[in-house]
């Protein structure tokens, strides 16, 4: 026994130096990622290393998998144009502020990342992010849409809207459309996106004039809605606003449905997903949802992008595939604009991002380093996102 | 990979799978600790100066002292109503808490809901690492105190140690409301580490983080929760250095890992560290005995135990009816009887285990039954079991020092003091139980574990246990069941010693011969009832007992 424990420990020991060995011969060389032209003629001789910190297992899986493939083939494009190679290290942080904790601080390591894409939670924004923002390596978040995530400081940008600009458009849009007076708020507390959009309705609902009949919670793990839904029904609703995830968004919008519930339901980021016709059917007809991308825009750029996508994964994208993609695109740009990989070339050419063509349509980063683009109200009309007129 | 933050959550995982230890190494699970660990997180946050203005080692200093005092507080007041839940039925009622102040947690005004609060980052790798050491000085010292093995004690037989004098109750809250504190210190670092407190931290998923660092670690070793947080933060960290690619294959990885150590080492991963106790040399001289204070004894002749009318019915079956008894010091009596007679039943209500349906045991000025049984021990009664209760993992050694749980003095707080005093009282103890394995002839099997013992061997384990409680009655329940000949023949000269040393014995027996050959008097029980008492020759010649024994005549 005695003999195999030591041997366990000799192993690992070797284990550990044989890996401490290869990282450190894996540094970029020092002033290789200071270029030469400019623009689309831009060369420089190192390839930048691009870290992304995305939740790939855990609770956010499936979003963080879904981000994965845009950035996938945003690489394969970008390193395909020339110029500028782009080094991806895609790494997990299971859903688990400590593991985003650690991925940031490796990312952010000497030999690190020239800049990060992630994480892909609003929780984990904010326990993360700082750790880039004091070693001065920019962040582009591409998927947080909880307010505040660019106050964290000056390296932290990002390209994904977030629910204060999305949702009181789409509130707007549907009480032109439905001509909404009163309405009834569901949302999710336990979690803290969908919480914080049910906060923002609160706000929307209220700048709009719409009476608020009754506002009910409700818990993301939630399967069963009919109470909270013959007591929403009972207050006679124009619609019914719900701030949640997909996970509880497709027992809702079915039961509601069931329960002869037939008012339009508006809902938040949550519901901005293709399970949503796939898995609740015909009940979803008559959905509203505000989105960051109009899967249906026929830009150069997304119909490019939808059909490069589906070549590649052999699947649609959703939004947060179109974010990511558009997340990579857009350090490109900044890298190309000073023609430099170098952490704060890159944090000024992300500032400097104006009316920049994307799947996403033209985008600018304001001021305060948060994206701004046209949003897209859309409707379920005919199991399609269908943009609200 | 030994980043700054692997290093820190390395020692914030291991003072978490303390606070589970702490109540797992007294034979409670729990699964309450992430709610202790959000109520310290966010009292703190809430009621502790803010770093800018104080300095972040003083804020943090103030918000452990609140967190602890908060997770102490909590568990206290859910100690008090669910400590006489067991295994199990403990775990839900804990998790039943967790899960109340997470639901609390979302829906108060001041906690930020899902969204939680911000908290500044104060804690370094440093700090983490020094919290640490100080909870694992807490538990590498209070393990070989009397504090520390009733707590063992209590794991491995509930029953044996409260008949061994130890306050159960008292104890388990002790352990619990440990835990409380340890989850305490942990949800405060948590907070001051992640920058963000939210209730997502401390749900059920954080709860069973813990229970598995703590078991993977081992629970019986106090080094055992550092080795297991260490484990299990240092796989994703290897597999990333490794670079095995990010996605479902790493915690598939890990969790196989969990699952080879689970089946391979169920001890843990400190399990195999073998526990070192010194056994003290006897050398015939009496030069530390002094501090186990010997206890007063009644003196010979006097009444130690008076039963009146004593009965006990099960539902219909009247197991004891209407005895009345004496026993008295230096007295060595028998109780026999046919299976069934009651005699174990009996013997129950005059140790206190069993509370009479009527009449009364007075056993040295206590009443048994309606005295918690720690009281009755503390009175002076000490017992061996019909079927052995011994300290399973425990040495032979360790069982004894149990035993002399109320002859040897606290030395809980001199030893996280390290005075010198508490050195020699645990010596003292340490003596004083190797002297009573000496007499019943045990010393070699010192070191050895209880359970890895032979029958007989357990069966004087027993009698030594109960001996180094120094009693005025040691009652033994069939001590000779599984001996042979010449084992027995041993035994009796013994128990006759202790009888001539002043001793009340109670001996219950199925070896006729044997109580005919050791007991004073005789008392023989028949369907609960006494049916014959006296010298062991005018009782075995009594044609009650021959009929009870081989029957009528037909």
């Amino acid at each position: 026994m005695q003999h195999r424990a030591l041997a366990l420990f000799a192993a690992t020991a070797l284990t550990v130096s044989l890996t401490a060995c290869t990282s450190e011969g894996g540094g970029t060389a020092d002033g290789g990622l200071e270029g030469e032209g400019t623009g689309d003629d831009c060369t420089i001789g190192s390839p930048v290393p691009v870290g992304a910190a995305l939740s790939l297992t855990g609770a956010a899986g499936s979003y963080g998998e879904s981000q994965q493939k845009g950035l996938e083939l945003a690489l394969e494009q970008l390193n395909a144009k020339g110029g500028v190679e782009y080094e991806l290290t895609v790494e997990d942080d299971q859903t688990d502020p400590r593991q985003g904790i650690a991925v940031f601080e490796q990312l952010t390591a000497d030999d690190g990342a020239s800049v990060i894409i992630g994480p892909t939670l609003s929780t984990g924004a904010f326990q993360a992010q700082p750790i880039a923002q004091e070693e001065g390596v920019p962040v582009l978040a591409i998927s947080n849409t909880v307010d505040g995530i660019t106050a964290q400081g000056d390296y932290i940008f990002r390209d994904s809207l977030t629910e204060s600009q999305v949702i009181p458009q789409t509130v707007a849009a549907a009480t032109a459309e439905y001509g909404l007076e009163k309405v009834v708020l569901m949302y999710a507390n336990d979690d803290a996106l969908a919480e914080a959009g049910g906060e923002v309705f609160t706000g929307a609902l209220d700048a709009e004039g719409i009476e608020v009949a009754d506002t009910l919670a409700f818990s993301v793990a939630d399967t069963d809605f009919r109470a909270l839904l013959t007591e929403a029904k009972a207050a006679e609703p124009d619609a019914l606003v719900v701030s949640s995830l997909i996970e509880a968004a497709i027992p809702l919008v079915t039961q509601a449905r069931e329960l002869g519930l037939d008012v339009p339901i508006i809902g938040g980021n949550g519901f901005n997903n293709p399970k949503l016709m796939a898995d609740a059917g015909d009940a979803a007809e008559g959905v509203v949802v505000g989105a960051a991308w109009n899967s249906g825009s026929d830009t150069p750029e997304n119909t490019a992008f939808l059909a490069d996508f589906e070549e590649m994964h052999g699947t649609r994208p959703d939004q947060f595939a179109a974010q990511a993609y558009t997340g990579l695109m857009l350090i490109d740009t900044a890298v190309r604009a000073s023609c430099s990989g170098e952490r704060d070339a890159i944090k000024e050419g992300l500032a400097g991002i104006e009316g920049v063509p994307t799947v996403l349509g033209e985008l600018t980063i304001n001021d305060e380093r948060d994206a701004e683009h046209e949003a897209v109200v859309q409707v379920v009309d005919g199991g399609e996102f269908a943009v609200l007129d | 990979m030994f980043t700054e933050s692997t290093v820190t959550f390395i020692a914030l995982g291991a003072i978490f799978a303390f606070s589970f230890y702490a109540v797992l190494n007294a034979g409670q699970l729990s699964l309450g600790q992430a709610g202790f660990a959000s109520v310290a997180a966010y009292t703190s946050v809430l009621l502790a100066p803010d770093p800018d203005v104080v300095g972040d080692l003083p804020a943090l200093l103030a918000a452990l002292v609140i967190g602890t005092t908060a997770g102490t507080v909590a568990a206290v007041v859910l100690g008090l109503p669910t400590m006489h839940l067991r295994g199990v039925f403990l775990a839900i009622a804990t998790l039943g808490f967790a899960e109340a102040v997470r639901i609390f947690l979302l829906n108060a005004e001041w906690t930020g809901g899902a969204q939680g609060m911000t908290v500044p980052k104060v804690v370094t790798p440093a700090i983490a690492w020094a919290v640490l050491a100080v909870v694992a000085y807490w538990f590498w010292r209070s393990a070989p105190t009397r504090y520390g093995r009733a707590l063992e004690a209590i794991r491995e037989d509930e029953l044996a140690a409260g008949a061994m004098g130890i306050d159960v109750g008292r104890h388990r809250l002790g352990a619990f409301a440990t835990a409380g504190a340890v989850a305490g210190l942990y949800g405060v670092l948590w907070a001051y580490t992640v920058r963000l407190v939210g209730p997502a931290d401390f749900g059920f998923t954080a709860a069973i983080d813990g229970l598995v660092t703590a078991m993977v670690g081992g629970t019986t070793v106090f080094i055992g929760p550092v080795v297991g947080s260490t484990f299990l933060t240092m796989i994703p960290e290897i597999q990333r250095a490794l670079g095995v690619e990010a996605g479902w294959i790493r915690p598939f990885v890990a969790g196989l890992l969990l699952l080879v150590v689970i089946l391979f080492l169920p001890g843990g991963l400190a399990g195999r560290i073998p526990r070192r106790l010194r056994v003290p040399e006897l050398d015939g001289a009496d030069g530390e005995g002094g501090a186990v204070g010997a206890r007063e004894r009644a003196p010979r002749g006097d009444v130690v135990a008076r039963l009146t009318g004593l009965s006990k019915d099960y539902g219909g079956v009247h197991a004891v009816r209407d005895v009345d008894l004496e026993i008295h010091s230096g007295e060595l009596l028998g109780l026999i009887g046919p299976n069934g007679a009651g005699k174990t039943t009996l013997v129950n209500m005059i140790s206190g285990l069993v509370a009479p349906s009527s009449g009364e045991a007075r056993v040295l000025g206590v009443a048994a039954g309606r005295t918690p049984v720690h009281r009755v021990a503390a009175a002076g009664v000490s017992r061996t079991f019909q079927h052995s209760k011994l300290f399973g993992r425990l040495s032979a050694l360790e069982n004894v020092l149990v035993g002399g749980h109320l002859v040897t003095r606290p030395t809980l707080v001199r030893r996280l003091l390290w005075l010198p005093s508490a050195r020699r009282d645990e010596r003292a103890a340490l003596t004083h139980a190797a002297r009573c394995l000496d007499r019943v002839g045990m010393l070699d099997a010192a070191s050895t574990r209880a359970n890895a013992l032979s029958y007989g061997d357990q069966r004087r384990l027993e009698i030594a246990r109960a001996l180094a409680a120094d009693p005025s009655l040691l009652i033994l329940d069939e001590p000779a069941a599984g001996m042979n000949q010449v084992e027995a023949g041993e035994l009796a000269r013994l128990i006759r010693s202790l009888a001539d040393d002043g001793l009340a014995v109670l001996l219950i027996e199925h070896n006729v011969g044997l109580v005919r050959q050791v007991c004073d008097r005789v008392v023989v029980l028949d369907f609960g009832e006494i049916i014959a008492s006296g010298a062991p020759s005018a009782v075995a010649a009594d044609p009650r007992v021959v009929e009870a024994y081989l029957g009528t005549e037909a």
